[in-house]
């Protein structure tokens, strides 16, 4: 799709840039940046900058800049000849005067339009397509292949590109519907054999087609409902056919997530559990003297042993969970001051485990606690007392020592 | 008394390399001043101060061979004078007190030679405090090496904004162009080349830097974790020591969900609440004073300032410690806290002898709507306190202080700024709170896991 009639040569976007500031900075009034297209003549460059300039005020998208960029490399590539900057112009200004152009393609349009213009002398015919803002590459093609045709073929009666053969192709154009390539070449080619032999003759057609209205028969679709019975099985087979695929996918997605949910379900009850037991014995009530917190089960089961007479006068065993009610950090023991004191944020706790510093906003919890039928000590981890829940006097969270 | 000693002869060799960063930079402060043709006096002043930091560098480089009889040490009574401040409402006091001295000293401090003094200064500081063991060990640490290099940059950044932004003051007000447009500023820049560039060459130095820095410091690794086994202190990363101090005045979905999820949300917020549009593209600091002094707040002082704090000041039990004062993890600190409820049933009921003393409890086995009835009387007069501060502030602050920017505003934009800064604010209203009330919760309703 390369083409190359476009005449000038292929900016660097290096390039670009310098003809887009130069540009921007001649706009602004502030230093006028030397180009870096120097090859271009006084007049032109003079001369272009008039309509591209007004909107490089204010450049708003990179089509902005790439646009005026090209057009005027176009320009400068075009000989510098006076009458080539002159057609060129109109051709821009709409596209200016467009404010934003929609598209690159509308961009490209133009500034290949433009260099067709001065590839085949004066030809104007170039100009419209390019103002009526063609929608596809298609169009462009046919607007440059027929002018360059038109140059070559017979000059300026040549021109009149649009043959009878044509003129659906322009009229679906400007409807704005998309016509294919190849339609496109066919049409072309018919035209140019046509303007060879009867050039003068076709251009009268040409002007008049455009107007054909087509759109006009969207009108009958009301009759096409009163066809339902035998358009409704044909689309329900349709539909049958697209759908099944998606109902099998869905189905066997659904299959899979419920299978996976299961073995997720599953995974939670592994056979052997590698962690320590939830109940577990500590020891005679002997091994913990009065006033004094075991730390020897931190480490392996996050809890101290509690033996004090200090909650409620009684002298009393209880396991404290040894997770900070702030935030979960273990607290350290600290003998001297008799607090548990939590390294993180620094809530302390008394040796009750009732919180009374830091942001710590409740007591820690206490564990299950009972002198087993050994007359050993066990602890149930798996249930908890707290104390803002009213639960410490339940006896299971302790174990009075007379 | 101490088991270790202040200096040896590597940290007397090192300072000496740092003495000699600090004489070639003050040399060529010098020349600076030299070429520029300024009075021969300060040019003088300049000279001497470079030949005693190149004598201090001799110093150090050449001795050291007893390093407890070396001299050039930090004082022993400006320690003690130094730790003497080390409490929070002190530290936050004055951090708030320079923040203010730096807005409305900006025409002073943003001179060249000013800020050239105080950067000597810092670093002199930072030199002499080296030789102090305690001090050492927290600035040695690998840990802790972004943070004093934080120090320096936030502090060259904020001289650099508010030096443009004096600058340009002042040329808008004696009408002159700003500087960005005398210095080739454009109204508009292209993305490529003008930012990506820069924006590649910002990624190969930051890689570059990185790597070195992986290369010559070690992490800090430490013993296997357990979760039963918590360091003391146990310090969060260097970017989250704010949020973890916060943490001390706030309960944890407070502190760690709802107050990050507000700052995070604000922050987002900030277009589209702003309606000033001075300042887009140039410093300037009288064009927007109010949101310059308000995110300068909330990321200074509540920001950079508490991650200072953690770094330095919180140690063991996270306690408060001086600077140059040993971690002892027994220090004793008088925390104890009351919730307002307590404040309120307790003290002042009883003192006004308009209740019976104590907090209303549900007697046992009550119902559940007699217990949600005494949790809420319990904690009545927080909720109020709260939801005031929430619904009633800024409809007030609308018609008084904000009078002018509820008008500019709307009523929709000007709610979400108000409680955003009302959020903004709540920090060190419960900071101040917690220090001089030892308030620990405004309302306290454990039984729900819902603390304010």
């Amino acid at each position: 799709m390369s083409d190359t009639s476009s005449g000038g040569k292929k900016l660097t976007t290096a390039e670009i840039l310098a003809a887009a500031r130069a540009q921007a900075g001649q706009a602004a009034g502030s230093k006028p940046v030397p180009g870096a297209e120097t090859k271009a003549d006084a007049p032109p460059a003079v001369s272009a900058p008039a309509p591209v300039a007004t909107p490089a005020t204010k450049p708003t998208s990179t089509a902005d800049i790439l646009a005026a960029a090209r057009a005027q490399s176009a320009k400068a590539s075009g000989g510098g000849a006076a009458p080539a900057t002159v057609s060129a112009a109109p051709v821009e200004k709409p596209a200016a005067s467009a404010g934003t152009p929609k598209s690159t393609s509308e961009i490209l349009a133009a500034a290949r339009a433009a260099a067709a213009a001065k590839a085949g002398g004066t030809a104007p015919a170039a100009a419209p397509a390019a103002v009526e803002k063609p929608k596809s590459t298609a169009d462009i093609l046919a607007a440059a292949r027929a002018s360059k045709s038109a140059g070559t073929a017979a000059g300026a009666p040549a021109k009149s590109k649009p043959a009878p053969t044509v003129t659906p192709a322009a009229a679906s154009a400007d409807s704005g519907e998309k016509i294919p390539v190849s339609e496109m070449l066919a049409k072309l080619r018919a035209a140019e054999t046509v303007s060879a032999t009867t050039a003068a003759v076709a251009t009268k057609p040409a002007e008049v087609v455009p107007a054909a209205p087509l759109p006009m028969p969207v009108k009958p679709q009301p009759v096409a409902k009163l066809k339902k019975p035998v358009d409704e099985q044909r689309r329900s087979m349709l539909v049958a056919l697209i759908a099944t695929p998606f109902a099998a996918a869905w189905t066997v997605f659904t299959a899979t997530m419920g299978v996976w949910t299961l073995a997720t379900a599953r995974f939670m009850f592994p056979n052997i559990i590698t962690e320590p037991p939830r109940k577990f014995k500590i020891g005679p009530p002997s091994d913990f003297d009065l006033g004094t917190v075991a730390t020897k089960f931190v480490a392996s089961s996050a809890i101290w042993i509690v033996h004090t007479d200090q909650y409620k006068g009684k002298s009393m065993i209880y396991a404290l969970s040894s997770v900070c009610t702030h935030l979960g950090c273990t607290p350290s023991w600290l003998e001297g001051e008799q607090k548990f004191k939590c390294p993180c944020h620094g809530s302390g706790f008394y040796i009750t485990g009732v919180n009374f510093e830091g942001p710590a906003p409740r007591p820690l919890e206490r564990h299950g606690i009972r002198l087993a039928a050994d007359g050993m000590l066990e602890v149930d981890k798996s249930v908890k007392f707290q104390e803002e829940m009213g639960q410490w006097d339940d006896p299971a969270s302790y174990l009075e020592v007379i | 008394m101490s088991h270790h000693p202040d200096l040896t002869t590597s940290v007397i060799k090192a300072l000496g390399w740092l003495y000699l960063i600090l004489f070639a930079m003050n040399a060529a402060w010098t020349f600076r001043s030299y070429s520029r043709k300024a009075d021969v006096r300060i040019t003088g002043v300049w000279g001497i101060i470079t030949a005693l930091l190149g004598m201090f560098a001799i110093a150090h480089i050449t001795g050291g061979s007893d390093p407890e009889r070396f001299l050039i040490r930090m004082p022993e009574f400006v320690k003690s004078f130094i730790d003497l401040g080390a409490d929070p409402v002190t530290y936050f006091c004055g951090s708030t007190l320079v923040f203010i001295a730096m807005i409305v000293l900006r025409k002073w401090w943003t001179q060249p030679t000013v800020a050239w003094i105080m950067l000597n200064l810092s670093i002199l500081f930072l030199a002499l405090s080296m030789t102090d063991y305690d001090f050492r060990q927290i600035v040695g640490k690998p840990d802790n090496v972004p943070i004093v290099s934080m120090l320096f940059i936030v502090g060259f950044f904020t001289w650099l904004f508010f030096r443009r932004a004096v600058d340009n003051d002042e040329r808008i007000a004696a009408g002159k162009p700003l500087y960005e447009v005398d210095n080739g500023g454009q109204e508009k820049v292209l993305v490529w080349p003008d930012l990506v560039y820069t924006e590649l060459i910002c990624m190969v130095v930051l890689s570059a830097v990185l790597i070195a820095w992986g290369v010559a410091l070690q992490a800090p690794l430490e013993e296997p974790a357990a979760a039963s086994r918590t360091p003391n202190p146990s310090k969060a990363p260097w970017y989250f020591l704010g949020l973890q101090e916060m943490l001390v005045y706030y309960d944890p979905w407070m502190a760690g969900v709802v107050l990050p999820t507000v700052i995070l949300g604000g922050l987002m917020a900030l277009p589209y609440i702003d309606f000033n549009k001075k300042g887009n593209g140039y410093f300037t600091f009288n064009e927007r004073k109010f949101a310059i002094c308000t995110f300068m707040f909330g990321f200074l002082p509540l920001w950079i300032s508490l991650i200072i704090l953690g770094t330095f000041l919180r140690g063991p039990n996270w306690n408060f410690f001086g600077i140059y004062e040993p971690w002892d993890a027994h220090k004793l600190q008088v925390l104890n806290n009351v919730n307002l409820s307590e404040y309120f049933w307790l003290d002042w009921m009883t003192t006004l002898r308009i209740f019976e003393p104590g907090l209303p409890i549900a007697p046992a086995g009550a119902d559940f709507g007699t217990q949600v009835w005494a949790i809420v009387t319990r904690e009545g007069f927080g909720i109020l306190l709260v939801v005031g501060y929430l619904f009633a502030l800024p409809p007030v602050m609308a018609t008084t202080i904000f009078r002018g920017m509820f008008m500019r505003m709307g009523f929709l934009r000007y709610m979400v700024f108000s409680n955003l800064v009302l959020f903004m604010a709540c920090l060190p209203i419960k900071m101040v709170l917690r220090w001089a009330f030892n308030l620990k919760y405004i309302v306290a309703i454990p039984e729900w896991f819902f603390n304010i």
